[in-house]
């Protein structure tokens, strides 16, 4: 198989990230609820996760890293954190239903900044626009589009945010291993990211950097406070209810530590390379609208296309059965269809990452060629 | 033995604490606190030798992580809260 599908879960991993769920589950119990070994070994993993990811995303105190099942869940506590029901909220035109739908319970009043496609210029006017004469309770930015790997340009919309002292949420879903994070220097209040896609993580783990005052999404046991009815005031407890995955933290701090040994200047050089390699080959391909930045640093390795008079859900069945592994429809984000004008077509999406190959990229062009 | 506790409100605030005193050559052993001195219900302490209690406290004030509740160890088994200046 040729995978091309790390927007939504990165399959191909470093090694030691297997090993260690395997480990994980064979000896670690659950930190915080005994004083055994298996209770100390997963606490010594549990830290040492927070202490990669603090050191990764420029977070002052481990304290300050929840680990969440997905981004998702994490964009919930964030957004139930800042935004009450009927709240105002301003967000990009390239959100994810991950943050549209929680805003949509709220019943919030949600206003948009979009701008064309891989314009971050117009982007932030659209943003000056819409806060001249409203203050929204928070903005909340993608800093990738899922769809189309646009990268919004996070430290204008950071500095932004500052100079008027509104709350930004920051989804890091598709930056977090690729792109610098930040949640010092953009004075976010949270920024949230899965572990299972760029930080090469096990499905089920996702973080949550926090600075801000939080909420919990769920209550329950935290082995701290126990003779007390509300959750702890203090983090990590106060948004950690329940027991942990533990074996997926495991993995996640094994990949946690590729990326850093790594460097996420090499694995986005890496995934661009692969990139230019891809649109240079799409763009020969007669009837296939491809959807590049003019200029790379505007995109990741992330790609959207759409062929003419072809069904994007039929091109990507016909691709699995050649066993190229791509991602169709609308990718959870309507609105960042409804943004580019794909809304009705939908696009496939070819996602790559620094495990995959150039020849990988050929036989994949050479397939979507031989669907016309 | 005598040791001192010094009481933690999570485990990672235990962890955090044990991570200094050890990057300070101070051995420190995180454990669940005995029940009669754990506060509001469940929580985390970190053991340190009775010989280094001072050199602790220091260290612990200087990386900005000061103890609010410190036991040491009494000869029937039960603690005594020290008293922090």
């Amino acid at each position: 198989m040729i995978y091309l599908d790390s927007a939504a879960t990165t399959v191909q991993k470093p090694p030691g990230v297997a090993a260690a769920v395997s480990r994980a589950i064979r000896t670690m119990a659950t930190p915080g609820r005994g004083g055994h070994q298996a209770a100390h070994l997963a606490a010594e993993t549990a830290f040492r996760c927070r202490q990669e990811a603090a050191a990764l995303f420029h977070v002052e105190d481990p304290e300050q890293v929840v680990f969440t099942f997905n981004a998702t869940h994490g964009l919930n506590i964030a957004i139930r954190s800042l935004i009450k029901p009927g709240g105002r909220v301003l967000i990009s035109g390239f959100e994810h239903n991950a943050v549209t739908r929680p805003l949509a319970a709220l019943g919030a009043e949600i206003r948009t900044a979009a701008g064309p496609l891989f314009q971050p210029d117009r982007f932030l006017e659209e943003l000056d626009s819409a806060l001249v004469h409203w203050t929204p309770d928070a903005v909340i930015c993608t800093h990738v589009s899922n769809v189309f790997g646009y990268v919004l340009p996070m430290d204008q919309v950071a500095g932004r945010c500052g100079a008027r002292g509104i709350p930004l949420i920051v989804d890091a879903s598709q930056s977090a291993g690729t792109l610098p994070v930040d949640l010092q220097g953009w004075g976010a209040a949270f920024v949230a990211m899965p572990g299972h896609k760029g930080l090469f993580g096990p499905q089920g783990t996702g973080l949550l950097l926090c600075s801000g005052e939080s909420q919990p999404l769920l209550y329950g046991g935290t082995g701290s406070q126990s003779l007390l009815q509300e959750m702890p005031e203090f983090l990590p407890d106060r948004l950690e209810a329940g027991t942990q995955n533990i074996a997926g933290i495991a993995g996640l701090l094994e990949g946690l530590h590729y990326v850093r040994r790594t460097g996420t200047s090499r694995i986005l050089a890496r995934e661009r390379k692969l990139m230019r390699r891809l649109v240079g080959a799409l763009s020969s391909v007669p009837d296939a609208e491809i959807f590049a930045a003019a200029s790379e640093q505007d995109q990741t390795g992330v790609l959207s296309l759409r062929l003419r008079g072809m069904d994007c859900e039929t091109a990507g069945d016909q691709l699995a059965r050649r066993h190229i592994a791509v991602r169709t429809g609308l990718h959870c984000a309507p609105l960042a269809h409804g943004s580019a004008g794909t809304l009705q077509s939908g696009t496939i999406r070819l996602s790559l990452s620094p495990f995959n190959t150039e020849q990988e990229i050929d036989l994949a062009v050479r397939a979507v060629s031989a669907l016309q | 033995m005598v040791y001192y506790l010094i009481i933690c409100r999570s485990l990672t605030y235990a962890q955090k604490t044990a991570a200094a005193l050890e990057r300070a050559a101070i051995t420190a052993h995180i454990m669940r606190s005995p029940k009669s001195i754990a506060g509001e219900g469940c929580s985390h302490a970190v053991k340190i030798s009775q010989r280094r209690l001072a050199d602790a406290l220091v260290v612990l004030r200087r990386v900005g992580l000061p103890p609010s509740r410190v036991y040491i160890t009494q000869g029937d088994g039960s603690y005594k809260e020290v008293e922090l200046f």
